[in-house]
């Protein structure tokens, strides 16, 4: 079920094109653009409609309902590349995949397909899920849906803080159907704003925001607005299970989001300190400098590996997404926060006075990136997620139980994925987590084909997996009452995840005796990050990591796919059993 | 904080009664017989996502796949064992 015309790689190929074709003075896509638009909290509308007019929007809409998605990673790396020109576009234009999620899921196939033809010719979808006074507890939601007394619905209420309410057409709703409330209390609709009755809804004022200033975050009220039966989106009672699942296809969207800004800060930083000079050597030579730049690339590398391995997950590994999406978005946005911190740091007080000033650029980034760590829910939203599931992730490692195709899919980055099935996502993964339970399998496998530094790495993983899982089975709490020290071991969970995600996907693509310099990066760093103490021999690779990054042409990106190069031995071996 | 063996049969809806309440009472660490069987989990505090736990037991419990919604869309311990039965039945067909 691949986009029937052209390969995935095709068309992320040509979106990168386009993009860097648009970057040129006073091109909408240059950073001076984007940062007076910034700057006057105005709406990167000319972006947007090159974007539109490349077609992304085709790639909201699944192959059966008339659009182009059928691969999900093809999308994710589509708005990872639009995140690293600037995440207010990326952030405004792929709201419409959130707003029409819900129906992908739910609805009918006639709405769906009406809402496909509505998207692909230019109308934005949002979704407006939370309310003033209640931030991300969707359950104490006050706006309410009544039936009328002549057919269909009335709606009322307000939502706030809600990314494109005013400027989209159509506005998924979360709405109360029940009075008691409860999970099966709440019910979504599709609402048509071109079809409510003047007067019967109202939006709210943008409200200025410390990043993504030019997005369009604002809210909706509704007066009694009438709505036809067929604005209801799935059954009655089905709204929050919709929006549950849901999230896990959006936030691992957003991992890809992070991504992006990770790739661009990450560049500035290189090229910054390439170009900036103490004495005669470049910065980036300086052995303090170039640690912090080889860090921040090991760092930026294993959350590669977790949002590749997210996005593969969301064909392979369906049924694990409540885990899978919970980790990408607790871990990725955390970890490019930090390294976006640490390398502010790095060319702060240079960054001030260069020429073409490139600390604007990297501040912009900074406040713009904030937001990723929030929307969707926030990494202790997902982190208290990942601990309501710690009892069955425990169950399933210590049996060894885990999804061998799947996991095999999901790491093989080269495999064809599987189409992807809505009615496999499930609120509770059945398998707890492949990626870790199968990782002293993969621990294996590198010890027969890897070097003994490296080996040894990864036997430090695995006990260091071991060892959290036996605390985690310590943790009971009554409902409502999450220890806190439950989060220190979901952080940790997020880094053996991320770290057995890093080694599936070398061993499913590193023929024996092949580069490792990557994965000893992805390891050194997840084992820093788990208190594990990491030797100065072991740390060297970091250097490796910088003179690599900084010796990359100006203007370029190298993600973790690029390192995993063409179709390996093993991978062909996967695809060929699958 | 053990939970309840499995020992006996328990698929009946007496069976799964006595087992959720069991279950249950040592998730709110209260005696069994302080269970009302006929009122809503939630009002006993246990909210959606917790609800899911015990459906990750009952999976266990009974070796089959649930769809946690089942939690969902059964909320007392009474509505749960008739719709238990229901669904082992149908399971063992």
């Amino acid at each position: 079920m691949t986009a029937p015309t052209t390969t995935p790689d095709t068309v992320t190929n040509r979106l990168d094109l386009l993009l860097a074709s648009l970057g040129g003075p006073g091109l909408p896509f240059s950073a001076e653009t984007l940062a007076e638009l910034d700057r006057a909290e105005t709406f990167p509308a000319e972006a947007c409609a090159f974007l539109d007019a490349f077609g992304l929007r085709r790639y909201y809409v699944p192959v059966e309902h008339g659009g182009a998605l059928g691969d999900f990673s093809a999308v994710m790396t589509m708005l990872r590349s639009v995140s690293r020109a600037d995440l207010t576009v990326a952030a405004s234009h792929g709201k419409t995949y959130l707003g029409a999620v819900s129906t992908w899921i739910a609805g009918e196939p006639e709405a769906a397909r009406r809402l496909g033809e509505r998207i692909t010719h230019g109308e934005t979808v949002s979704c407006a899920l939370t309310e003033r006074d209640h931030g991300s507890d969707l359950l104490a939601g006050e706006v309410t849906a009544r039936l009328a007394p002549d057919g269909g619905w009335l709606l009322s209420g307000e939502k706030w803080l809600i990314n494109s309410a005013t400027r989209a057409g159509l506005v998924t709703v979360l709405a109360r159907t029940a009075e008691a409330g409860g999970p099966r209390g709440f019910s979504l609709f599709l609402v048509d704003k071109s079809r409510l009755p003047a007067g019967t809804f109202s939006c709210l004022p943008k409200v200025p925001t410390y990043g993504i200033r030019g997005a369009d975050i604002s809210g909706i009220a509704f007066h009694d607005a009438p709505l036809p039966e067929d604005a209801l989106i799935g059954a009655v009672g089905q709204g929050v299970e919709t929006i549950v699942k849901a999230l896990h296809l959006t936030r691992t969207g957003c991992a890809a989001m992070s991504l992006g800004a990770g790739d661009q800060a990450l560049r500035l930083a290189a090229e910054f300190t390439q170009g900036a000079q103490a004495g005669t050597i470049p910065l980036a030579r300086r052995p303090y400098i170039r640690r912090e730049l080889g860090d921040a690339a090991a760092g930026l590398l294993l959350a590669d590996a977790v949002g590749l391995v997210a996005m593969r997950s969301v064909h392979a590994l369906t049924g694990e997404m409540s885990v899978v999406s919970a980790v990408a978005k607790a871990f990725v946005p955390s970890a490019v926060d930090e390294i976006v911190a640490r390398l502010l740091q790095l060319l702060g007080p240079y960054g001030l006075l260069g020429a073409g000033d490139p600390h604007g650029r990297f501040a912009k980034l900074e406040r713009d990136h904030r937001i990723i760590g929030i929307f969707d829910g926030s990494s202790l939203v997902n982190r208290n997620a990942l601990i309501e599931q710690f009892p069955r992730l425990v169950r399933a490692y210590r049996k060894g139980r885990w999804d061998e195709a799947g996991l095999a899919e999901a790491t093989g980055p080269h495999v064809p994925l599987r189409p992807f099935r809505s009615d496999a996502l499930s609120l509770l993964s059945g398998d707890g987590a492949s990626v870790v339970a199968g990782l002293a399998d993969a621990v294996a496998q590198v010890r027969a084909i890897a070097s003994a530094p490296l080996a040894a790495l990864t036997e430090r993983v695995l006990d260091a997996t071991g060892r959290l899982h036996e605390e985690m089975a310590q943790v009971r709490f009554a409902p409502r009452a999450v220890p806190a020290h439950a989060f220190d071991l979901a952080e940790r969970y997020e880094l053996c995840f991320a770290a057995a995600s890093a080694l599936h996907l070398w061993v499913r693509t590193s023929p024996a005796g092949g580069d490792e310099t990557w994965l000893r990066g992805c390891l050194v760093k997840a084992l820093t990050e788990l208190g594990d103490k990491v030797d100065d021999t072991e740390l060297d690779v970091l250097d490796d990591l910088a003179d690599a990054l900084v010796s990359r042409p100006p203007g370029t990106f190298r993600t973790l796919l690029d390192h995993l190069g063409q179709a390996g031995p093993a991978d062909s071996r996967e695809a060929t059993a699958s | 904080m053990p939970l309840p063996d499995s020992g006996v049969e328990t698929h009946t809806v007496d069976g799964l009664r006595a087992w959720l309440t069991d279950c249950v009472a040592t998730h709110l660490d209260r005696p069994a017989d302080a269970i009302d069987t006929s009122v809503r989990l939630s009002d006993y505090g246990l909210d959606s996502l917790y609800v899911l736990a015990v459906a990750a037991e009952l999976e266990d419990h009974l070796d089959i796949s649930l769809d946690p919604t089942l939690m969902w869309d059964n909320p007392t311990i009474d509505a749960l064992s008739e719709a238990l039965v229901a669904e082992l039945a149908q399971t063992h067909v």
